[in-house]
């Protein structure tokens, strides 16, 4: 046997025994198992990781944009007598309108102002056919603005004034606070007459926000006259409702009827523009001058109040001032009568 | 990953030789078993394609003579020697075998891949060279100094 057949026939002799192959194919068995679920685990944690981030992705963009367009900032409301609410996105743009009460149902029938501009929208409303009865006579239409920012009511106010619905029909426009918004609505009123209303409770506690649902601005406005001697006081234009700050903003006026000895004379007072609506300042206080005939001449009304604008009264024509903040302009007439012995 | 129908040929096909290779270079039956599994596995996870049978087992040569120097460099390896597999492997060989086969397995190292190869797997110098990374004619010197080795331990009984 030559080497080459030794050294075959040796390691031909060498084989690998049962037992080696059968530990390697169960080995590879176990093996094969744990690669296969790594793989499907692969598999499915990708999957898993790429379905979380585009869930984070879609819940970011949602969010994003819920709040960009679908929470409401700000809110106006179109009194006269039908109320009306305007609820605006973070883009000005209206969210939903609401009636609050049957006639302003009655303007909303037929019109749609979802997602338009909030100027563009109270355009709509004001020149509607609907609306256009109750805008005859002394109408008095209100537009109460409401803002989670000062800036932003600021822009919604100077926005809401230059509307032509606004312009073409003389409505004032007030800025309000936003946690008016949820006591107004709480009552079921629109953010307008709840101001009002809030105005008038301090004249009259017994009065309700059910009264002032049954009533139109311009008969709230003429119960606000009738208390705060709004003859007297600054009211004119938008007067008494100063640009901004918070709170209702009045001219609150009291005329001082100052006796005379000779005679009455009822002073008229100042009016003056109570920026600050906590502080009950901004009485006017006019003296009446006893004339020697008996006819009084209202004395020069000052505004009081911590912040109160100074309103000068002479002659009886008390002007109200500015507000503080600069741009409530109030210039009111009053008219003092003096009525001689 | 390879089916398993692929796997079980390869394991009847090639563990013959993997054991022999094996049986060059290690020198207990645990080591032994360890570089199966490592082979195997490799077998199992390898992508690639062969493009013949012979590319297949060549993979296979080299797969192993890797795995067993990379085992004897493992500090993990079982450095116990098992009696009884050594004993069931002794009985295994035929006497007539058993000289011839002791005497190569004295060789060195780079003697006894070289002569397996060559003789039992009937690769050519060039083609052994190729596998192992050595020059055509260190293959030829090494084949003809191993052959001298062997026949002065085996004295005239190799022809």
């Amino acid at each position: 046997m030559n080497t080459e057949h030794k050294i075959k026939a040796a390691f031909g002799s060498v084989e690998a025994g049962e037992r080696l192959k059968n530990a390697t194919r169960s080995f590879l068995q176990e093996a094969r198992q744990k690669e296969e679920k790594r793989l499907r685990q692969g598999v499915r944690r990708r999957a898993a990781a790429l379905a979380a981030c585009a869930a984070m992705l879609v819940l970011a963009v949602g969010m994003g944009g819920y709040t960009m367009l679908l929470v409401p900032v700000s809110y106006v409301s179109i009194d006269v007598n039908p109320s009306i609410e305007l609820e605006l996105n973070r883009i000005d743009r209206v969210l939903s309108v609401k009636a609050y009460n049957e006639d302003g149902e009655r303007v909303l029938e037929g019109l749609s102002v979802g997602g338009r501009h909030y100027t563009e929208a109270i355009d709509l409303l004001v020149e509607s056919s609907g609306m256009q009865p109750y805008l005859e006579g002394d109408a008095a239409l209100t537009f109460t603005v409401a803002s989670e920012s000062r800036r932003r009511e600021n822009a919604l106010l100077d926005g809401v004034r230059s509307c032509s619905g606004c312009m073409s029909h003389g409505g004032m426009s007030v800025g309000t606070d936003m946690a008016m918004v949820g006591e107004a609505h709480g009552c079921g009123l629109s953010l307008g007459k709840y101001a009002a209303y809030k105005a008038l409770q301090q004249y009259d506690s017994s009065l309700t926000p059910e009264d002032c649902h049954d009533m139109t601005m311009s008969e709230l406005h003429g119960l606000l006259r009738e208390h705060g001697h709004e003859g007297s006081g600054g009211h004119g234009g938008d007067g008494h409702w100063g640009g901004h700050g918070s709170g209702w903003r009045q001219g609150d006026g009291a005329g001082n009827g100052a006796s005379g000895a000779d005679g009455t004379g009822s002073g008229s007072g100042g009016g003056t523009a109570e920026a600050d609506g906590t502080s009950n300042g901004g009485s006017g206080s006019g003296g009446g001058a006893p004339g020697a005939d008996g006819t009084g001449n209202g004395g020069s009304g000052s505004g009081g109040g911590a912040s109160g604008a100074d309103g000068t009264g002479s002659g009886g024509s008390g002007s109200g001032g500015n507000g503080w903040g600069g741009s409530g302009h109030g210039s009111g007439h009053g008219s003092g009568h003096g009525h001689g012995r | 990953m390879r089916s398993e129908l692929e796997i079980n040929r390869a394991v009847e096909q090639y563990s013959d030789m993997v054991r022999r290779i094996c049986l060059c270079h290690l020198k207990n039956a645990a080591d032994t078993e360890d570089v199966f599994q490592t082979v195997f596995l490799k077998y199992l996870l390898y992508d690639g394609t062969f493009e013949s049978r012979e590319h297949e087992k060549a993979w296979f040569v080299r797969v192993a003579i890797n795995a067993c120097k990379d085992q004897l460099r493992s500090l993990f390896r079982h450095s116990a020697l098992c009696l009884e597999d050594l004993a069931e492997e002794a009985a295994a060989v035929p006497p007539e075998q058993h000289e011839v086969l002791e005497a190569v397995l004295s060789l060195p190292l780079k003697y006894k891949d070289v002569i397996y190869l060559h003789y039992y797997e009937g690769y050519s110098a060039a083609e052994i060279g190729n596998l192992l990374h050595k020059r055509e004619n260190t293959v030829y010197s090494l084949l003809s100094r191993g052959r001298g080795m062997l026949r002065e331990k085996l004295g005239g009984d190799l022809g």
